[in-house]
């Protein structure tokens, strides 16, 4: 049985987590993508957030080598729809 | 006769909004379907609501773990914004401020024979949420046929109609999306009017999430047994087959808290900051 005080308890420390990792992912996250600039290859690192953005349209994909790629130019437009 | 009692701060709030519930999910709606075009896709919601809608506020966390999962980076934002509002809320969202919900439950208003679900079947969400977000997408990419943006009715409903829509109105080629989406769309618009809530109920990985967090959340269902009569009003109330007296915090309750309307006011939305009034039940029997 779950008494309150160890409801509140981890209420408490999952609310917590769940802001930790949320501020983390939203100020500090960052990921190394390779990109293009007039074919020349550039590493660019994308914050959480626009990450999200990208991944939403699928202007980042996952390369075999593991490496993560924009699909687009820098200067370009990012594609405006999801590949799905 | 029962003597009535008075509610709980929380379950007393809960009970005036109760008849209103639909018109707080329409009024929710004027959060997720981006009427003022911010379109903030860096960030996420926490309701189950395609980002390439062309209506859509914020990123759909789902899609954001499966895509994540696909690029081998872990997702901070979507996985502490589900870890909060899960431990604030639990499936109160579901019921009350998830969109795609709340399309089922105005599909459950035409008044059509509905069927009701095994017990079992509410484990296959656990299936979906750990095959399709997160294992097809880690060791296969977003590109097998399982990943969940490729057979998700919501983004074959809010994202890919609208597009194709968009595409003949223009005269474009329409981009078809794949006959497994099409299909489970069309079984998807079938079921919502003979099974309530059959996409929550059944596969919903992120309805999934958040049931994890009913036995911890700020926000539960507290069943006081002092006042059960054990009349079993409750069941009947109950769309989803549960009997909220034995399993208040079921991982199949959507928490839409029609229960509550129960005679002996022995059913009630409680809240940890609050003292609980009679004998709770314990919270182990799921």
């Amino acid at each position: 049985m779950i008494n309150k005080n160890t409801k509140i308890l981890i209420f408490g420390l999952m609310v917590l987590l769940g802001a930790a990792l949320l501020a983390y992912g939203a100020f500090f996250h960052s990921t190394n993508v390779s990109a293009q600039q007039d074919g020349e290859p550039v590493m660019l690192a994308k914050s959480e957030s626009a990450l999200i953005k990208d991944a939403s349209v699928s202007g980042v994909k996952r390369d075999e080598s593991g490496k993560i790629k924009q699909t687009y130019e820098i200067g370009e437009k990012a594609p405006e729809a999801c590949s799905t | 006769m029962v003597p009535m009692v008075k509610k709980n701060k929380t379950g007393g709030f809960a009970s005036r909004l109760l008849g209103w519930r639909m018109w707080v999910q329409a009024a929710f709606l004027l959060v997720w379907l981006d009427p003022a075009g911010l379109r903030m896709h860096t960030m996420c919601s926490p309701v189950f609501h395609c980002y390439a809608c062309p209506l859509s506020t914020f990123a759909c966390p789902i899609g954001v773990i499966a895509q994540f999962g696909a690029l081998h980076v872990f997702p901070f934002i979507a996985v502490g914004l589900l870890i909060a509002f899960g431990a604030l809320f639990g499936t109160l969202i579901c019921g009350w401020v998830c969109p795609f919900g709340f399309l089922q439950d105005l599909a459950a208003k035409v008044p059509t024979p509905k069927f009701d679900l095994p017990k079992v079947t509410g484990h296959l969400r656990y299936v979906v949420l750990i095959v399709t977000v997160l294992a097809v997408p880690y060791f296969f990419g977003e590109g097998h046929p399982l990943f969940v943006c490729r057979v998700c009715p919501a983004g074959a409903l809010e994202a890919a109609v609208p597009t194709m829509a968009g595409q003949a109105i223009a005269g474009e080629t329409i981009i078809w999306p794949s006959v497994v989406k099409l299909t489970i769309l069309a079984l998807f618009l079938i079921a919502i009017f003979f099974i309530r809530r059959p996409w929550c109920r059944l596969l919903c990985p992120l309805g999934a999430v958040f049931s994890l967090f009913n036995r911890v959340s700020a926000f539960f269902l507290r069943f006081n047994a002092d006042e059960c009569t054990h009349c079993e009003q409750c069941h009947k109330l109950c769309e989803y087959g549960i009997e909220p007296e034995k399993s208040p915090n079921d991982l199949r309750c959507i928490r839409c808290l029609e229960c509550t309307k129960c005679g002996p006011d022995a059913l009630n939305l409680g809240s940890i900051f609050e003292r609980a009034k009679g004998r709770d039940v314990p919270q182990n029997n799921l």
